[in-house]
């Protein structure tokens, strides 16, 4: 280094005794500024050139380079058209059930009776008195739409009071309404989390969240599903690693009871985690809410963890509550943020006062009947013992969970083929026993790599007799369509 | 026939990183900055005229080598990320090049570095610095250096 440094001064200096030999000339002896002129002039002048230069130039933009015929061609040729409609599959060709009655715990297919295992319904609240009620008083009163967004003309005041009854009911500061229950994940993570942060979520979550990740634009880093010694590398790799981490916003996303398997976070495990390494946790409640704990506050209170310990809890109201909408539930912080920040709060019309009206019911009938979670978890008890002993398939939801799953102990190779032996499971079910189930068919969208399987909604709606009819259908029927897997 | 709308002028940078740089009295500010940092390195150190003027000129360099021709990008979420492979030189004036703002930026470095090397009498270690700095600034600063990275230097990953 010093003798390139060297080099060059020396060079310099060949090159200043260069401009001094041309300043020898008599016109180079004037004084400016205290300050001989030497070679100054010339050098100085030859500047003033390049910036005269340099001003005379005309701007212009940056020509875009167009396109050559040889790479129009090639274009034109790689160019293969899609058929506008898609030729049809035998996957298509099959026809859902159509159900001819509310979708409660009993339905009607076909003219016929059924016991219905597919809607999310886990208190049995759809269709009940009280709530029909409300949101019949609530229609008289408001009309069916709110008519606009919660900013501008849209807040009612049960849109106010279902916020506080929902801080009242999970002993929250503060929580925010959103109309409709996928939409409040993907609004929620994308005003918390932006370009440049992480975001430490499991390869399990649902649609809507992955939808909120894939907004967000952060950095995603998925750990294994509900794995929390994977969830510990990853956090301590990220830590390790990145030492920019520190400055970077931390994330940690995952689900109280995940919709793609029924598994159960360990939500104590996570703080730990979380308050070790210090990440932020959003937790999604929409499976677990009415359904956990004693008074069905979800997650934390099963937990025994105090709710002000997760950062930002998100819920769909479809689900237990028997109406729509979600909710966003926090610190005061957290709630005002998003409602300047949260484009499906800002941008949507708000939920429609007669369903914030139905929640604000569902709550107290909550609140008031501990009974229906008693009920909920003696069914989804009875049913998990019933579906223990089936053959060539596996139960692989927590024995808490209201979706019972049940996935192929051994698969037949693709998640195509897997499907299909599922959905002949859940035909013949349906036809045989009058027993409705589904299978666990994702939306092409859906990234998530779980194992498909058969998912069964429990709800505190069905009779025990319901539920041994049909664990025994079930049962029976997996005996008999999958024989080579025992 | 009566004119029944207004023509509006089109904003003439939509870019909130660059778009100050559009206001009337920046480049009068650049300069009044410029010359108080003078004064002020010049009263802090006390050191002789030239050698204050090779130091403003020095950390002049540094400065706008880090903020316009190194970071990328712009601090703003709602580009949705359009400038994030671009320097704040290349995004100024919607990427026009040798407009009234780039000239006044390319001749800024040039008079500061004759300013400096008069005034220290071109003597040996200002001028070798005042050069590479000014050389570096200048060259940064051709059109033709537009969103070109010689030898990968400052890159995308």
């Amino acid at each position: 280094m010093d003798t390139t440094i060297s080099v060059l001064t020396n060079k310099l200096r060949d090159a200043s005794d260069w401009v001094t030999w041309i300043s020898e000339a008599p016109f180079a002896r004037a004084v400016v500024f205290g300050v001989n002129i030497g070679g100054h002039l010339f050098v100085e002048g030859l500047l003033l050139v390049v910036i005269l230069f340099l001003l005379s130039q005309k701007s212009y933009k940056p020509p875009k380079r167009p396109l050559t015929k040889k790479e129009i061609d090639e274009l034109c040729d790689e160019w293969v058209p899609e058929p506008l409609i898609p030729t049809i599959t035998d996957e298509m060709k099959s026809e859902p059930p159509v159900l001819e009655s509310a979708a409660g715990p009993h339905t009607t297919i076909n003219g016929k009776e059924v016991i219905n295992f597919t809607s999310a319904n886990y208190l049995g609240l759809l269709g009940n008195e009280k709530l029909l009620e409300t949101c019949t008083r609530a229609l008289e009163k408001y009309g069916v739409g709110s008519c606009g967004p919660r900013g501008f003309y849209g807040t009612i005041d049960v849109h106010l009071d279902c916020e506080a009854r929902i801080a009242k009911f999970l002993g929250t500061p503060d929580s925010i309404l959103y109309s409709y229950g996928l939409s409040t994940m993907f609004s929620a993570i994308p005003a918390f989390c932006k370009k440049g942060d992480v975001i430490v979520a499991d390869e399990g979550v649902h649609w809507g969240i992955q939808n909120g990740l894939q907004l967000s634009r952060s950095t995603i880093i998925y750990f294994k599903h509900n794995d929390m010694e994977s969830l510990r590398n990853t956090l301590e790799k990220i830590t390790q690693e990145n030492k920019q981490a520190k400055k970077l916003r931390r994330y940690i996303i995952v689900e109280a009871v995940y919709q793609n398997s029924g598994q159960i976070a360990p939500l104590d495990e996570i703080i730990k985690l979380k308050e070790k390494y210090r990440f932020r946790v959003l937790l999604d409640e929409s499976n677990s809410l009415g359904v956990l704990g004693s008074s069905g506050k979800g997650l934390t209170e099963y937990y025994n963890v105090p709710v002000d310990k997760i950062d930002i809890i998100t819920a769909a109201m479809g689900h237990a509550l028997a109406t729509e909408g979600g909710f966003c539930t926090g610190s005061t912080r957290v709630i005002e943020h998003q409602r300047l920040s949260s484009s499906g709060y800002v941008f949507s019309a708000s939920l429609p006062p007669y369903l914030a009206s139905a929640a604000v019911k569902a709550f107290d009938i909550l609140e008031e009947n501990p009974d229906l979670i008693t009920k909920l978890r003696e069914n989804i008890n009875t049913l998990f013992k019933g579906l223990e002993d089936i053959q060539g398939m596996e139960i692989m939801s927590d024995p808490l969970s209201p979706i019972v799953f049940l996935r192929l102990k051994k698969s037949t190779g693709s998640s195509k083929s897997d499907i299909k032996l599922l959905e002949d499971i859940a035909d013949r079910v349906l036809k045989e026993d009058s027993v409705f189930v589904v299978t666990s068919k994702r939306s092409t969208l859906d990234k998530c790599n779980l194992p498909v399987g058969l998912r069964l909604f429990v709800s505190a709606g069905h009779s025990v007799s319901d539920m041994e009819k049909a664990s025994k259908s079930l049962k029976r029927v997996a005996a008999s369509l999958l024989t080579d897997q025992s | 026939m009566a004119n029944y709308y207004v023509t509006a002028v089109p904003p003439t940078d939509l870019n909130r990183n660059t778009e100050w740089f559009t206001y009337p009295g920046v480049w009068t500010t650049y300069i009044l900055i410029l010359f108080f940092s003078w004064l002020v390195v010049l009263s802090v150190f006390g050191c002789s005229p030239g050698m204050a003027w090779t130091i403003v000129h020095l950390s002049h360099f540094l400065v706008t080598y880090q903020c316009f021709h190194w970071k990328k990008g712009t601090p703003f979420a709602d580009d949705q990320g359009i400038y994030n492979r671009l320097t704040w030189w290349e995004q100024i004036d919607s990427g026009k090049q040798l407009t009234r703002n780039r000239k006044f930026l390319t001749v800024v470095p040039v008079v500061l570095y004759l300013i400096a090397s008069h005034t220290t009498d071109y003597q040996h270690p200002m001028l070798f610095f005042n050069t590479i700095a000014v050389f570096v600034l200048v060259v940064a600063k051709f059109p033709n250096m537009h969103k070109v990275r010689i030898f990968g230097i400052n890159a995308d990953q």
